[in-house]
């Protein structure tokens, strides 16, 4: 793994849910508005209200993303830095990558007539691939997000653990799905919070790889049987037409040209 | 299905009908690329994939599976005995993949760049698979397709170039096919296993590819069977009904293969304690195993409905009935309890998707009336027979 793979960790028990983080969000992606309740095209990050802990909402940033695999076009790509970013010139809008997500972050431009997917980016142009910090780290004013390397991060995370016992002793996004580069401390357990528990930790990509390594072997042995099988019943037709025409024809046989 | 007659009154219910749909399907293709998604569509962030990926796309290929099951047994395994359909379920695949491929201009966000997927390669994608075996089967399906409009040509050297390769390549095009159909019905469940965590485990399954494959086959013949018989019912075709039963009769043991497995493997991952809860999804199950199982199963073993053209047919038709709702709970009602969409097509979406399958019907139509596809006298069915070498009488 990287080193220099950058991670943002969210520590929910210290969010006030002032939405700084949001409206940052907003203005370093050029949109105004007030901050959303729900993720939208013009929301990419939101702090939402669960059961009275603040707890943000935006991409993970997966270290093997799903939506990434399931693009057709490879539009989404993890990025050495840690990022996973989205090449919308490449995009043909088939909204796969919105359902593979285990999160269920993408959003798309419904209102547009040439629509693109939406999602965070981790600020990747403009800031982290300068060393920047993200703008909702930057804007964070208690240090519920704070920015760094991954590893940085995680260490972070398991001193925080260590030192208060108030604190669930999970570090979410450290393997879930494989991984990501969003880390999030709690003191209740996540699932409470609406996060997606994953039944293993295998990324989900493997999955569908699992039933693409098939093909090779589907086509090799399924071509050869059904190769096998044409030279069985051409070779006997071969032979009953030899036979045939040994004694006489029942009715006269046509042209031998072949309707396929 | 439309009338054949055509000395008969102008204004005809059929046409009346048609009308309507066509004037429906305009409307909504306006809807769709004018005034915008919201209007035509009830996708939305939660539940982006609707009617079109569920219904024209899955239903689409799956329903075309017929097309390459009977390619297989004629052109591959020699089964002379169903020449007579071969050419028609060929076509009724290719009718169906060029709706399916229609379908995605409506279905894409930005059709217009659709060409991206041929130069920009995934290959961790499993869309990226479908999309690929999609357009070369596509392509293989032209290629079969084509001696039938090529024989009507009047350029007679170049008709009989073509026939001349066209004969040498036949094997090669048909097995390149079966093993494109094979490997994309089975892609089309592939789609949903990067959905693990949200499907309901009722239709979950690591094996999903395979369940798509085993249930494509049974219903593409089903398609194939109520296609012809609707055939001789009202283009006056002569498909011996015979021939249409026996293919009926390869359904039931496929259905009873797809149902033992099902079950097998939904037990296996763990699906079980869902099947009798008091659930909505539960209920959606057991009325796909309903229609695509026990009722087809029973239909297709009892003398007195299959002893009938129309009994075959009907049996048939509860095949597809219950292969589209399998199709669609995979891909909409597996997803609504993790997405909590709610979703009920608009009806622009239901109106695109019955132009597509319209326009499918009357291609099918005119191909019949004015090509070589289905013996049109019992006399000529010999005849294909009799052309067909000296092996379809031994």
């Amino acid at each position: 793994m990287a080193t220099n793979k950058k991670a943002l960790l969210i520590d929910i028990t210290k969010c006030i849910g002032c939405q700084a983080c949001a409206g940052a969000c907003k203005e370093a992606h050029g949109v105004t508005g007030d901050p959303e309740p729900k993720l939208s095209e013009t929301a990419l990050t939101v702090v939402q209200d669960k059961n009275g802990k603040f707890v943000r909402k935006q991409c993970l940033h997966c270290e093997q993303p799903a939506c990434g695999s399931a693009c057709l076009v490879g539009a989404i790509t993890k990025t050495a830095a840690g990022p996973v970013v989205y090449d919308k010139s490449k995009c043909v809008g088939c909204r796969y990558c919105m359902i593979a997500c285990p999160h269920s972050v993408p959003r798309y431009e419904w209102s547009k007539l040439a629509p693109y997917m939406k999602k965070c980016d981790m600020c990747y142009d403009k800031r982290v691939s300068k060393g920047q910090p993200t703008a909702c780290a930057e804007a964070c004013p208690v240090g519920a997000t704070i920015f760094g390397d991954r590893d940085e991060m995680l260490r972070e995370a398991r001193r925080r653990i260590l030192d208060d016992p108030k604190y669930v002793p999970h570090i979410y996004g450290e393997r879930e799905y494989g991984g990501a580069s969003m880390l999030f401390l709690s003191d209740v357990e996540f699932e409470k919070l609406g996060f997606m528990i994953p039944p293993t930790e295998a990324p989900l990509p493997e999955v569908s790889k699992a039933a693409l390594d098939e093909a090779p072997m589907v086509v090799l042995v399924g071509g050869t049987m059904l190769a096998g099988l044409y030279w069985i019943t051409n070779r006997r037709r071969e032979v009953l037409l030899a036979e045939a025409q040994k004694k006489t024809l029942k009715f006269p046989v046509g042209d031998e040209e072949e309707r396929s | 299905m439309p009338e054949t007659k055509t000395k008969k009154p102008i204004i005809t219910v059929w046409r009346v009908i048609l009308g309507v749909i066509f004037l429906a399907g305009a409307y909504a293709t306006y809807l769709r690329f004018v005034v915008g998604w919201s209007a035509a569509t009830n996708l939305s962030d939660a539940q982006p994939w609707g009617m079109w990926v569920g219904v024209a796309t899955l239903c689409g290929v799956g329903l075309s599976a017929g097309g390459f099951a009977t390619a297989a047994a004629v052109y591959l395994l020699g089964m002379e005995r169903y020449r007579p359909i071969a050419r028609a379920a060929v076509l009724v695949a290719f009718l169906g993949y060029v709706s399916v491929c229609v379908g995605y201009a409506y279905e894409l966000g930005l059709p217009w760049l659709f060409w991206h997927a041929l130069i920009y390669w995934n290959p961790k994608s499993v869309l990226f698979d479908v999309m690929f075996c999609i357009l070369a089967y596509t392509t293989v399906l032209t290629i079969e397709v084509s001696p039938a409009i090529v024989e009507r040509l009047p350029f007679n050297g170049f008709k009989k170039t073509y026939m001349h390769w066209h004969h040498r390549l036949a094997t090669a095009v048909v097995l390149a096919g079966v093993l494109l159909s094979s490997m994309h019905q089975s892609y089309l469940g592939g789609l949903f296993l990067i959905f693990r965590d949200k499907m309901y485990p009722l239709w979950y399954t690591p094996a999903l590819t395979t369940m798509f494959y085993l249930s494509a086959i049974p219903a593409g013949l089903a398609m194939v069977i109520i296609t012809l018989y609707l055939c001789n019912r009202s283009l006056g075709t002569k498909v011996d009904p015979k021939i249409l039963k026996e293919v009926a009769w390869v359904i039931s043991p496929m259905l009873i293969l797809y149902f033992v497995w099902r079950m097998v493997d939904l037990v296996k991952h763990g699906g079980g304690p869902y099947l009798f809860k008091p659930t909505s999804e539960a209920a959606y199950f057991w009325l796909e195993m309903a229609l695509f199982v026990f009722l087809p199963v029973f239909m297709l073993n009892n003398r007195w409905v299959m002893n009938r053209p129309e009994g075959v047919y009907w049996s048939s038709a509860v095949v597809i009935a219950g292969f589209i709702t399998n199709r669609v709970n995979v891909s909409i009602n597996a997803l609504e309890r993790a997405t909590q969409a709610n979703y009920i097509p608009k009806w622009p979406e239901m109106a695109v998707t019955v132009m597509l399958v319209t326009c499918a019907i009357l291609a099918f139509r005119y191909a019949v009336i004015y090509l070589d596809i289905l013996p049109k006298k019992a006399k000529s069915t010999r005849k294909w027979l009799a052309n067909a070498g000296v092996a379809a009488n031994a």
